[in-house]
């Protein structure tokens, strides 16, 4: 009764494809996987967080390595410089100049792994890369090419040797994507895999399902959906009760509202529609908001979590009907 | 030598008593006072000069307030009055006195608190719920006459909201069924899965996603695709009367 106005077919069959690839080494996590995809969909950078030991890497290299595109790995440690990250001029004795030679940024997907393993001043040779998608090193202007998307893998901040990341450039992250353990029914499925695996190397068995261009075009569908105006009015209420909320010490930016309507659009499309509903705004809005907001201390003490706070107030905002 | 030694010291000695035998001797004068015959003139303040700098405000050294005050002034002068007039009564004024002590020991108390950003609730043991500001629903579905709303944006042919109106329609009747605990910040999908029954869910859920379709996703109705969808909605409420 009700036709379809955007042709979803081929980014349904994307998807499906992606989930399968990432499905058979990762057990379990779905709504890690689903998060994966809507971020690469919804063009936006991603941020895996969880203990060590919970495939974070190896989700983001199976991502990765689903794409037919330049991939680069940047292992971030305490004394990693700028340059390393970015690239640095070198001398030439040939032409008796100065040639910039390009860094591992310098790539479709780019692997940041333990990401906050770095100081802060390693930290900010990232923010121009990853919001305007370029980078300036000596006065010169480098554009990144397209799709650019950076996977990076953290460690909660807790634990041993970690920094925390910038405000700035957690708020450059599309989502924040928890990693937890594993269930004991999928625990037991890792282990029965790994014993019957024949390759040593698991990720020689995956082959790319989508070109670059293909990513580009589906990139291009999603942008194209429809979003209700009432729904984009109850995103940004939704950012803004972070602002005024008590429980919360910094409260989230207007990027945090595209965010949330970017994905959005995401989750919709992965559901083959080509609109948003507050659903698909609520799916998104913890792992938008969740890394964007700061705790007030006396919350923190109580053992609440910025996610715990982001339910309440979702609760408490009326679903535009 | 021993010789010579003792006769220098023998001279010394001599020359010594000479000089104490031969001082003068002084012979104090009688002083003699002089009298004061010249005559004394005897001068008077002059009590208009006197008026004159009393009247200068340089000359004005006590704390008595100058007769121009300013409404201001003469608000503190008329308190500081008061207060004078209370705390000069024993009962009253030591009663009075703790009061505002008190008073001011907890305004200082709740000043502190509020600087120092501590949630009043953190005392009480209270503090997991959420003081977030809830906007009253602009459209109660138990109060809205729902018919002839219905007739209405039929009459304007206004198709999308008529169906919004027949989705609002229906999950009234399933709360008055209580078939779902309506809340304006329950999603659709929320409602769907409180519904226990599977055959009355599996139809409620398929009206939502036409619903949803037409009011999220703006979907264009005619009036026959109208016609299809108002069939549904009230097959489907007829069955929950």
């Amino acid at each position: 009764m009700l036709n379809q106005r955007t042709d979803l077919t081929q980014l349904s069959t994307a998807v499906e494809q992606i989930r399968q690839t990432l499905g058979k080494i990762i057990v379990g996590q779905k709504d890690v996987i689903d998060l994966l995809i809507a971020g690469l969909l919804a063009d936006g950078h991603l941020l895996l967080e969880g203990v060590p030991g919970v495939a974070k890497t190896l989700s983001a290299k199976l991502m990765a390595k689903c794409i037919s595109a330049s991939f680069s790995r940047i292992q971030f440690t305490p004394d990693l410089m700028p340059s390393d990250v970015l690239g640095t001029a070198v001398f030439s004795p040939k032409t008796a100049e100065f040639q910039f030679r390009h860094g591992p940024i310098f790539g479709n997907i780019i692997l940041v792994d333990e990401i906050n393993r770095a100081p802060a001043k390693t930290q900010s040779a990232l923010f121009e890369a990853m919001e305007e998608r370029q980078i300036t090193v000596d006065g010169s202007t480098y554009k990144l090419e397209e799709p650019f998307m950076v996977l990076a893998t953290q460690n909660p901040v807790d634990q041993e040797g970690t920094y925390r990341l910038p405000e700035a450039q957690l708020d450059r992250f599309l989502f924040k994507i928890e990693v937890k353990y594993p269930s004991l029914e999928d625990e037991i499925q890792i282990l029965v895999n790994q014993h019957q695996q024949k390759s040593d190397d698991q990720l020689l068995e995956i082959e790319a399902v989508l070109s670059v261009e293909q990513v580009k075009a589906l990139r291009s569908t999603i942008k194209a959906l429809f979003v209700e105006p009432k729904l984009l009015a109850y995103a940004a209420q939704i950012t803004h009760e972070t602002r005024n909320n008590k429980s919360l010490y910094l409260g989230a930016s207007p990027r945090a509202s595209l965010a949330m309507v970017n994905g959005a659009k995401a989750i919709a499309a992965m559901a083959g529609r080509d609109f948003v509903t507050p659903d698909d705004i609520i799916k998104v809005a913890a792992p938008v908001l969740a890394h964007r907001v700061m705790l007030s201390p006396e919350k923190e003490m109580e053992g609440l979590t910025p996610a715990d706070i982001i339910a309440q107030i979702i609760k408490k905002i009326e679903i535009p009907r | 030598m021993r010789l010579l030694l003792i006769l220098i010291v023998f001279l010394g000695i001599t020359t010594v008593r000479a000089e104490i035998v031969q001082k003068p001797v002084v012979v104090k004068k009688a002083v003699v006072l002089k009298i004061d015959s010249s005559k004394v003139e005897l001068r008077k303040i002059d009590s208009q000069a006197v008026t004159n700098y009393s009247k200068q405000k340089d000359f004005i050294y006590d704390d008595v307030a100058p007769e121009t005050l300013s409404w201001w002034d003469k608000f503190w002068n008329w308190f500081w009055r008061l207060v004078n007039r209370i705390f000069s009564n024993k009962i009253s004024g030591s009663i009075i006195k703790f009061l505002l002590i008190g008073l001011a020991i907890a305004a200082v108390v709740f000043f502190a608190i509020k600087i120092i950003g501590l949630d009043f609730k953190l005392l009480s043991g209270k503090s997991k719920s959420l003081e977030v500001p809830f906007e009253e629903s602009l459209e109660n579905i138990h109060e809205i006459d729902f018919d002839e709303q219905i007739s209405k944006a039929l009459q304007a042919q206004n198709y999308r909201l008529a169906v919004r109106l027949l989705y609002l329609k229906t999950l009234k009747s399933l709360s008055d069924k209580q078939q779902i605990n309506w809340l304006p910040e329950k999603t659709n999908q929320a409602y769907v899965l409180e519904i226990s029954d599977d055959v009355k869910r599996s139809e409620f859920s398929k009206l939502t996603d036409q619903f949803e379709y037409i009011w999220y996703g703006e979907f264009f109705l005619d009036k026959n695709t109208f016609e299809s969808v108002n069939t549904a909605f009230h097959n489907f409420n007829q069955k929950t009367v």
